[in-house]
């Protein structure tokens, strides 16, 4: 069988996903005999971009260099695999989305509390697309798509030999809650609470002790670790399919109609709550069209009326 | 007619990045500069977000070090609300972080630089990477895989995940380690020593049969690392500035770094320097491995220690070798296996006690740690409500950046005139000893595109680019 040609490349984003590749451990052999790389900027010196099958494509558009870069991978790869939260919701970066990138610049250049240059850069430095950042198939078209950050090892291996073998890989059709053990119950906390507001009980859902939790609106990509190791979901695979599919359902009304039904605090306090605190709860996907398209999705409104 | 030569996309390093070199009339080089390509503004992004968000989010400036940011963040949010973790969860951040750095050592020397230095600078391109390297070394590179797999894996049991760990929380750690865990960890940590000393014992005697490699590159620095009690500590101690003849020049807490520490910006770079006010001055200096080991006193662990003895007296101390770099990461990878396998064996790491409750209400905190690739601070202000108002990160490759451009400018002295290929891997091996994370730098991450132009008054005269 001759061997599928594949080619990286890697946008803005952290270098987890290319780890995540790392991480399958010991089949990362059997995969690497299984496909050719023909050009990855992290571990080899190749610098063009070589015709491939496969193009993985880690990072968002967040620079001009990175839309030059995303549409020379679209030309030189039959097929392009979004990979990662950045390449298909935009990733914690997403969070220029709230803010114009002059404010960006003036957090690290001026108005930093150990800086005293007080200029930004602007020799040769590639300028920072206006609209802050977006996602990879507001630019190019996207065949396959592999969020989650990173995702883990489980999901990449099943991508992968999805797509050796000629098929679609699953985007994500569990959320987070599918792999949690925690138990749903009534409860009658009566006020929502933050991590560090005392103990947290190990077996119980997170929204029934009134703490908020992304689990049932966000992909299971991870395996579910942050419930099994006592931490709440914060959202950081993007939103689940019934978010992207109904325009109608928002993270926001969804975890509130949930928590409000097995607590005694009330939906619209939830709502509001997620609003106020909006950069929070949106941290991984706020740059994306999914919230965008939605009617009632005003973020920046939120962030400007609640500081947050 | 001065020119410069510009290097664009550097490969195997984190992040994107070009670099300038200027010579003069008489074809000397008078500068070298690296440019980081990217920005991202971690610190306005996190405005307004609640601080207990930090220990995650801020994981993903970096995916090859996100537990340093995890940590770091940990312990500003201990701060934050004065909970001190227990003994169990300290134990638990420390072996996260062995793992973490045994990882990250691991995949730098055999996969990033470990194709220059077993492989050769002059290699061609399409053959020095790692691919290449398990043909050429296949048990090496395997066992060396092995053991970056093994340090992953041991984060992950600690942390949760492997990329962008989960457990560290204000006040300690969410989840306690079982005896099935410990068992896993133990065994992890028993092999990982082994291959520890195989890979040292193998980067020892590639740059022990080559001394030329090991001089290419002299740059005398201060230095910059952690001690605690004058041991070497990545988790938490003082930073020591420690002087090119050796001395101690300054020695202070972390929340201390703004009065000795000033960033400035430079117009052809996203990444700022760092440099050191020291009395009436401002020094430059350098972080990570090889500052470390000479700022330190002793390294915590028996083996590690006779190792550190035998690099003084081989080389010297302080040394200022660059490339020692190198060698100083595999006697770290050496302490780290030994300290997890030590802190596996202390019965306090199975506690259930992990967390520690809040004393007060949200305060601003500053913290900092050693991530691979040297010194991390983290410096949040937050509000009342616990939100955060003001953030600033100082990453370890910004530290660095003064010394990255000196050691630029030995190594274009060296290899600008020689062929392509030669000439770009060289300049990339001067950057590769700081093993670079320009997605830390500034605080974003993307490909690595080359360039290196060589400049002549302002006239590019040679254009190196891959």
């Amino acid at each position: 069988m001759s061997k599928v040609q594949v080619s990286f490349e890697w946008l803005s984003g952290c270098s987890g996903c290319e780890m995540s590749i790392v991480d399958l451990h010991e089949r990362l052999l059997d995969v690497l005999d299984a496909i050719e790389i023909v050009r990855l900027p992290i571990l080899m010196d190749t610098k063009e971009y070589p015709k491939a099958q496969l193009g993985i494509v880690s990072g968002a558009l967040r620079s001009e260099h990175d839309v030059h870069a995303a549409h020379e991978m679209r030309k030189s790869c039959d097929k392009i695999l979004a990979f990662g939260v950045c390449a298909v919701y935009g990733g914690p970066q997403g969070a220029a989305y709230a803010h114009k990138p002059k404010e960006l610049e003036e957090a690290v250049y001026q108005k930093n509390l150990t800086t005293r240059t007080n200029f930004i850069p602007n020799d040769g430095v590639p300028a920072m697309l206006p609209e802050g950042v977006r996602p990879l198939d507001s630019e190019i078209d996207v065949d396959l798509y592999l969020p989650g950050c990173p995702p883990h090892a489980y999901y990449v291996a099943q991508a992968l030999k999805a797509i050796l073998e000629g098929t679609v890989p699953e985007f994500g059709s569990h959320n987070v809650c599918f792999r949690c053990r925690r138990t749903m119950q009534p409860s009658e906390v009566v006020a929502l609470r933050r991590s560090h507001d005392g103990p947290v009980a190990g077996d119980t859902c997170f929204l029934s002790q009134g703490i908020l939790c992304m689990g049932s609106v966000t992909l299971d990509r991870c395996l579910a670790p942050c419930p099994q190791h006592g931490t709440a979901c914060t959202g950081c695979a993007g939103p689940s399919e019934n978010i992207i599919q109904e325009p109608h359902i928002d993270i926001r009304t969804e975890i509130a109609n949930r928590m409000s039904r097995m607590t005694r605090i009330k939906r619209e306090v939830i709502i509001q709550e997620m609003e106020r605190r909006s950069k929070t709860y949106y941290a991984y996907a706020m740059a994306s069209p999914v919230f965008r398209q939605k009617p009632t999705f005003l973020l920046r409104r939120w962030i400007e009326q609640g500081g947050a | 007619m001065g020119r410069t030569i510009v290097v664009n996309p550097v490969t195997r390093i984190e992040g994107h990045a070009k670099i300038d070199v200027e010579i003069d009339d008489a074809d000397q080089v008078v500068a070298a500069r690296l440019h980081v390509l990217e920005f991202r503004g971690f610190e306005k992004f996190v405005e307004g977000m609640q601080v207990e968000l930090m220990p995650t989010l801020t994981t993903r400036i970096c995916g090859t070090c996100p537990h340093a940011h995890h940590l770091v963040a940990a312990k500003c949010v201990d701060a934050v609300f004065g909970a001190a973790p227990p003994l169990a969860a300290l134990l638990q951040r420390q072996l996260l972080n062995a793992g973490s750095i045994i990882h990250s050592h691991a995949i730098h020397f055999f996969a990033l630089a470990g194709p220059d230095l077993l492989l050769g600078i002059g290699a061609a391109p399409a053959d020095r990477n790692i691919v290449s390297l398990l043909r050429a070394e296949p048990d090496l590179a395997k066992r060396a895989l092995r053991l970056r797999s093994l340090g992953q894996k041991i984060a992950e049991v600690v942390g949760g995940r492997g990329t962008h760990p989960i457990t560290a929380i204000a006040g300690g750690m969410a989840a306690p380690i079982d005896q099935d865990k410990l068992g896993q960890l133990r065994t992890m940590a028993t092999e990982a020593l082994d291959l520890a000393r195989i890979a040292l014992d193998a980067g020892k005697s590639v740059l022990s049969s080559r001394s030329e490699l090991i001089e290419l590159l002299p740059l005398s620095s201060y230095d910059l690392g952690t001690v605690n009690n004058d041991v070497w500590d990545l988790y938490d101690g003082n930073l020591r500035l420690c002087a090119p003849d050796g001395k101690t020049a300054a020695e202070v807490t972390s929340t201390q770094y703004r009065d000795v520490m000033v960033e400035e910006a430079n117009a052809f770079s996203y990444s700022k320097r760092v440099l050191f006010k020291l009395g009436g001055t401002e020094v430059d200096y350098r972080v990570g491995p090889l500052a470390r080991l000479n700022a330190c006193g002793k390294l915590p662990t028996p083996a590690a220690q006779a190792e550190l003895e035998e690099f003084r007296t081989r080389f010297g101390h302080p040394t200022h070798q660059v490339v020692l770099n190198h060698y100083a990461r595999l006697i770290e990878l050496l302490a780290c296996a030994e300290l997890a396998v030590k802190l596996c064996n202390d019965p306090e790491l199975t506690s259930t006690s992990i967390q520690t409750q809040p004393t007060h209400g949200p305060k601003s905190a500053i913290a900092h740690v050693e991530a691979p690739r040297g010194v991390l601070i983290h410096d949040y202000e937050v509000d009342d409500q616990g939100l955060i108002h003001k953030a600033n990160f100082l990453v370890a490759t910004q530290h660095n950046i003064s010394s990255i451009d000196k050691t630029l400018r030995l190594a274009a002295e060296r290899f600008w005139k020689k062929p392509e290929a030669e000439f770009v891997n060289g300049v990339e091996f001067a950057i590769r000893c700081y093993d670079p994370c320009l997605s830390c730098s500034t605080h974003q991450v993307g490909q690595m595109p080359m360039i290196v132009n060589v400049t002549r008054n302002g006239q590019v005269i040679r254009q190196v680019k891959r």
